[in-house]
């Protein structure tokens, strides 16, 4: 590639940040088309895919070289010292060059290729069906329908071309309704409660400004309400802090006034915007250690960050939506401003509390794929793919799978899946690797033909299920078939596997989940064993009905039988927890960009002495 | 607008927030929260039920009165119920038909009592008595003011709960409990330090403290080095605090590195110096040949122990002692650790601070504290384990932060300390008999509140622990329930464990003889007190984070009154044991399919590894 100079650099250091000791690994780096690769003395690899670059730096030049700085999308930071300034500068203005294209085509997703021929790959894309999870909520019915009103992105072009509405909602009301909203994001159906009849529906805020209305946006609001046999009364929710809305309304912009819609109980949540959210988030990363260990108030600087008020306050809209949804029987429409943010947020964490199919490993996928990717959630500009506006940049999606991991720790047995999922899931957003979030909308996924060109990313999860199981999951437990949080504040708590992800020494030295899984293991290969032997007395029985004992039976209970094999496996296991991962990066094992170094970090996580220098660096943070 | 009330009382019911309009709804759900749970179900073993009057009852307590109050929840309201008083404990049962609510709270648990209201205060529940519990709880009762009811409850309660004052035996005195165990013979000093390998060529084990003439907070029984001669120790003694010589906590089994612990040296202004003292730690530092230095913990911050020097005290200087290094630990005094946990209760009694949880925990400064406590540990344990030094630890008096210091690196250095009976020697042993001043820091049947003495520094012991258990969940034998109890009992003055504050004043009053152990009721059981995750593991030491990243402030205790924490069995602890009961059910399928197999075959001898000889092998992995 044009962009790379150097493609190797010999005696790089890689220093540990929360070692005390400045203690450093010295290795070669070296630069690829898609990565940038350390190998240490002691062959250890660490890849970093140029897309999860999201700041390079250099340092003014010391004694032993030249500092290059890397700041990850995945929060990884890497101090390397490069002896040669020259090389550091040629690496440096690759990086910044690579990390940061201005074309799709340029990006990972259409140089991957996992060794698939093209049904396998369409296949996987296939794997998610949004018409069956509508089809599973149980529309069409006799108050919902599928419209065809925005079937070539007419009325519409950052909703899906598939819309489902009320019944009674005719196509100029549809139209109508879709000019007084922002980007003609007229109010359509997110998720539908079988049980209560009741329905959350997603759009953006409508173009009243100070007095402004219109017939038809208030007929289509009636309509949803109508289309709830239970309760008349739907519930408005207006995802942002009051004063925002206001604000909007000078631009011709604003909120529903209560006195023009009949039937509608009007709520502002208070979630701030994306810009209020990413500065919290920066604050957050200088909190978590970015400027080195000196920081000794933790605590407060976590809370003058704001991120985990905004996280509850995100949790607290969807248990607002949930609520009256089971309690009140009500419908609800969802807004902010344009409707992928915030909407996408509360709704799809909504229905999460609601519905336990979204709970699975499947499901996850399904509502991932409903209320995010086709509804438009800007995933493109969110997370910075392109070198674009760096203001369109905001963890929206992040805080998401941070509010689904507070759940998972107040509902441990709640969810098919455990922590390691959602950040595989949080890797991909930003890897840049699989088609599923290149773009802004469902319209430019199909422009740049990404079905063809690329790979979807669920099929590659689901493959590597085993790896995202939660042992305590219970799936049949009536206690959880709807969640209800408890939002009291010393339940909120630092995401230290997400934030300090690569961090090792931070780390805890013993993962419970994996003594659970460990225990699963063993059970199932007691079970197989057991099988096992079934079968031989079935064998033998029916051997000794015919008078015949053959020695290769003897020898089957011999010092071979399955019991010592398994004693044997007992103690490997109880030493050293399983790791499945090898670290491949293209080829077999493809999804998998960082769960190998995850998993590795657990495995190696019960040291039996830790030396001096950990527990240094362990005093000192 | 109905809808509306509707929505709000249903959203409080799905919170089970704290709006007084619900509490009625709720009050049966809570009730059992608000139990102390642990308590609750620990003080029936034994307990006598009367049932003319379903209030439990221990052998050797007695009815005193009881009387018709209003408790004033702070969860839920005013609830009428009629209150016990017994020589031992304070029982409340509800009396209204839609609220179970059983307040079960033993009297040692009270710190003070105050009456509230006058008799001109109008208000609704505003006359009565407001009781503050060494628990982190508040009790109030409102009463009527007719009658001398209040007077008489005042009365009464004070008596009964600060027996001290009113030349009255304390409960454990009195208690008739009988357990099938014996928890005075947990401890045997000679047997510990045989444990560990002493006495050996150069540690002795000494009765110079026989008679408690050498340090009067002392044991009896020490291990000091095998080249001081008595008359050493007693000139050693001079020149330390109290006379707390330095003295063997523990050896490590291989490297031979021990930790010691001691008072400060008396130096006062003038830096007086004493040849000794200086030649007894050479002493010390010379059991290890190949050690060139000894490694002296102070555990005061550096100011602390300069200004110590004020009143006698101080630390060792570089220049008197050649052959050690000295660091501060910066771990504060009695008076510090008391306030931090007086901000802890602010923020978490009886509502939970919302808004600003983080930074009001972080003004506490307790995690800070539990930080420094363990890093300093975690410095002591490394410094044994990797051979680089023996070590002396010690504060002022030798018997707050020098305890937590070498039993905390001791539970890090020794898996035996880690078990149930493990544990209780360690408690016993650095804790008890070296006079961690327990009943000054408790105040036992006490009256004076205000007490200066008073400080929560075993409760930072117990925090820490609960601390590494959570970062090795399969490394202690015991559960978080164990060591709940073990704080219950701190207060409870049920037992005589941690009556007293030195051996010479429990030998005296016969402790042993005349009370119960902690240590019978929770060996008796042990069950429940099992951690389902621990796997026995030797020689293996654990370096917890000590990291703000991972400490946290321990709710299911400092906020377990609050009904808002689910106090519901750790799903994670429930799978566990449900796998733990599948794969017992697994193995004995197995072991019978084996002896069916091998029964089928004609010759058993040609079979050497029996299926009964092979299980116990799988076994021993779990």
């Amino acid at each position: 590639m044009e962009h790379i100079r150097t493609t190797k650099v010999e005696q790089v250091k890689l220093l540990d940040r929360f070692s005390t000791s400045n203690k450093s690994l010295t290795g070669t780096l070296y630069l690829t088309a898609t990565h940038l690769l350390f190998i240490d003395s002691h062959q250890k690899e660490t890849w970093i895919l140029h897309h999860h670059i999201a700041l390079v730096e250099k340092l003014a030049l010391t004694t032993s070289g030249c500092p290059l700085v890397i700041q990850c999308k995945n929060f990884r930071i890497v101090h390397f010292i490069v002896p040669r300034e020259r090389d550091c500068h040629d690496i440096y203005n690759s990086l910044l060059q690579l990390s940061k294209q201005a074309k799709y085509e340029d990006l990972y997703a259409f140089s991957y290729n996992p060794k698939q021929n093209d049904s396998e790959r369409l296949q996987g894309w296939q794997l998610i069906d949004l018409a069956e999870e509508y089809k599973r909520m149980g529309v069409p019915n006799s108050n919902w329908q599928l419209s065809d009103a925005n079937r070539e992105y007419k009325i519409c072009e950052t909703y899906p071309r598939e819309l489902y509405v009320p019944r009674i909602a005719s196509k100029p009301i549809i139209v109508g309704s879709s000019k007084f909203r922002s980007k003609g994001r007229f109010p359509v159906l997110s998720y539908y409660h079988q049980n209560k009849e009741a329905a959350i529906c997603r759009c953006s805020q409508p173009l009243s400004g100070f007095s402004a209305r219109c017939l038809e946006d208030e007929h289509l609001l009636q309509a949803i309400s109508k289309a709830n046999p239970v309760n008349r009364y739907m519930y408005v929710m207006d995802t942002r802090p009051k004063l925002n809305a206001m604000a909007n309304r000078a631009a011709g912009k604003g909120y529903e006034n209560e006195d023009n819609y009949s039937n509608i109980r009007f709520q502002f949540v208070g979630i701030e915007n994306i810009h209020v959210m990413r500065s919290s988030l920066q604050k957050l990363l200088e909190v978590n250690g970015n400027k080195g260990l000196s920081v000794s108030d933790f605590y407060s600087g976590l809370e003058s960050s704001g991120w985990l008020r905004h996280i509850k306050a995100v949790m607290d809209a969807a248990i607002f939506l949930a609520k009256a949804i089971m309690v009140e029987n009500a419908s609800v429409l969802v807004h902010c401003s344009d409707g992928w943010d915030r909407t996408s947020q509360v709704c799809s964490l909504g229905s999460l509390l609601l519905d336990s199919y979204y709970r699975t490993i499947k499901g996850f996928m399904v509502l991932i794929e409903k209320d995010w990717i086709s509804f438009g959630h800007k995933f493109s500009e969110r997370c910075g793919h392109l070198d674009g506006d760096p203001k369109e940049v905001s963890p929206v999606f992040t805080q998401f799978l941070e509010c689904v991991w507070h759940l998972t720790e107040q509902f441990p047995q709640a969810f098919e899946f455990n922590e390691a999922f959602l950040l595989q899931i949080h890797e991909h957003i930003h890897s840049c690797q699989f088609g599923n979030f290149l773009g802004n909308c469902q319209k430019e996924r199909e422009e740049l033909k990404l079905k063809e060109k690329t790979y979807s990313l669920w099929p590659f999860l689901l493959d590597d299920q085993k790896k995202y199981l939660n042992p305590l999951y219970s799936s049949k437990s009536p206690k959880f078939a709807v969640l209800e949080p408890n939002t009291v504040s010393f339940n909120f708590k630092f995401w230290r596997n997400m934030y300090h992800q690569f961090d090792r020494t931070l780390h805890p030295r013993q993962s419970m989940f994996n003594i659970i899984m460990n225990m699963n293991e063993q059970n199932e290969q007691l079970e197989n064993d057991i099988k096992d032997l079934e079968s031989k007395i079935k064998q033998r029985k029916s051997k000794q009905t015919d008078g015949i004992l053959t020695k290769e039976l003897l020898h089957s209970v011999h010092p071979e039988s399955p019991t010592l094999k398994t004693s044997l496996c007992f103690k490997e296991q109880t030493l050293l927890p399983v790791n499945h991962a090898l670290r491949t990066i293209e080829g077999s094992n493809p999804a998998d960009n960082r769960y190998s170094e995850y998993a590795e970090e657990y495995s190696k996580s019960e040291p039996g002495v830790v030396s001096l220098e950990y527990g240094v660096a362990r005093m000192t943070c | 607008m109905v809808n509306i009330t509707v929505i709000f009382s249903l959203q409080s019911l799905f919170l089970v927030g704290c709006v007084p309009g619900c509490l009625k709804i709720c009050a049966n759900v809570m009730s059992f929260l608000l139990t102390p749970l642990f308590h609750f179900q620990t003080s029936r073993d034994g307990v006598n039920w009367d049932l003319s009057e379903a209030v439990p009852r221990l052998p050797g307590e007695t009815r005193i009165t009881d009387k018709e109050v209003i408790y004033i929840c702070p969860f839920n309201g005013p609830i009428k119920g009629r209150v016990y008083i017994t020589n031992y404990r304070l029982y409340l049962r509800s009396l209204e038909t839609d609220s179970a609510l059983i307040l079960d709270v033993p009297l040692g648990v009270i710190s003070r009592i105050e009456k509230m209201g006058g008799a001109t205060s109008r208000g609704e529940n505003s006359y009565g008595l407001d009781i503050t519990c060494k628990d982190m709880r508040n009790l109030r009762f409102a009463l009527k003011q007719e009658g001398h009811s209040r007077r008489d409850m005042f009365e009464i309660l004070t008596r009964y709960a600060f027996p001290l004052a009113h030349s009255l035996p304390i409960f454990a005195f009195l208690n008739e409990e009988k357990f099938n165990v014996d928890g005075w013979t947990v401890y045997n000093p000679v047997e510990e330090y045989r444990r560990q390998g002493l006495p050996n060529h150069h540690w002795r084990i000494t009765f110079i403290n026989k008679c408690y003439e050498l340090c009067d907070t002392y044991p009896a029984l020490l291990v000091v080095p095998y080249r001081a001669s008595d008359d050493d120790l007693r000139r050693v003694a001079t020149f330390r605090s109290r006379n707390r010589i330095p003295v063997l906590s523990w050896i490590h089994p291989e490297n031979k590195t021990v930790i010691v612990r001691c008072s400060q040296p008396l130096v006062g202004m003038s830096g007086k110096r004493n040849k000794d003292d200086e030649k007894y730690l050479d002493v010390i530092r010379e059991t290890n040949r190949q050690i060139s230095k000894l490694t002296i913990y102070d555990a005061r911050p550096n100011v602390n122990a300069v200004a110590n020097k004020a009143t006698g005290g101080g630390y060792e200087s570089d220049d008197a002692y050649h052959n050690a290094e000295l660091f501060f630990l910066d771990i504060h005094n009695i008076h510090v650790m008391r306030e931090s946990l007086k901000k802890v209760k602010d923020i978490v009694y009886p509502n939970v601070e919302e808004s600003h949880w983080l930074s009001s925990l972080e003004s506490t400064h307790w995690l800070e504290h539990i930080k420094l406590v363990l890093t300093g540990a975690i410095q002591v344990a490394d410094r044994v384990s990797s051979g680089k030094s023996s070590v002396l630890v010690h504060c002022s008096d030798g018997w707050d932060r020098t305890a937590q210091l070498t039993s905390l690196a001791m539970l890090m250095l020794d898996s035996f300390y880690r078990s149930i009976e493990g544990f209780e020697i360690l408690v016993q042993k650095e804790w008890i008999s070296f006079g961690h001043k327990f009943a000054s820091r408790i105040g036992h049947g006490d009256k004076n509140h205000a007490d200066a003495d008073r400080s929560p520094i075993f409760l930072q012991f117990i925090d820490c622990v609960w601390q590494m258990s959570k970062q090795f969940p399969t490394a202690f034998e015991f559960n978080e329930r164990f060591l709940i109890t073990i704080l219950d009992h701190l207060y409870s003055c049920r037992f005589g464990t941690f009556l007293y504050n030195c051996e010479s004043a429990r030998e005296k009053q016969k402790v042993t003889e005349r009370t119960v152990s902690l240590w019978s009721l929770i060996n008796s059981n042990k069950d429940k007190f099992k951690n389902p995750f621990y796997t026995k593991e030797i020689n293996r030491v654990l370096y917890p984070v000590a990291s703000m990243r991972h400490l946290e402030l321990w709710v299911n205790y400092y906020i377990r009154w609050n009904p808002r924490i689910k106090q519901q069995p750790n799903p994670v602890e429930q799978r566990y044991v449900e796998l733990l009961a599948l794969r017992d059910e697994y193995i004995q399928r197995l072991e019978e399919l084996q002896l069916a197999s091998s029964a089928k075959l004609p010759d058993p001898s040609t079979s050497p590894a029996g299926p009964s000889q092979m299980m116990p092998h799988v076994r021993t992995h779990f």
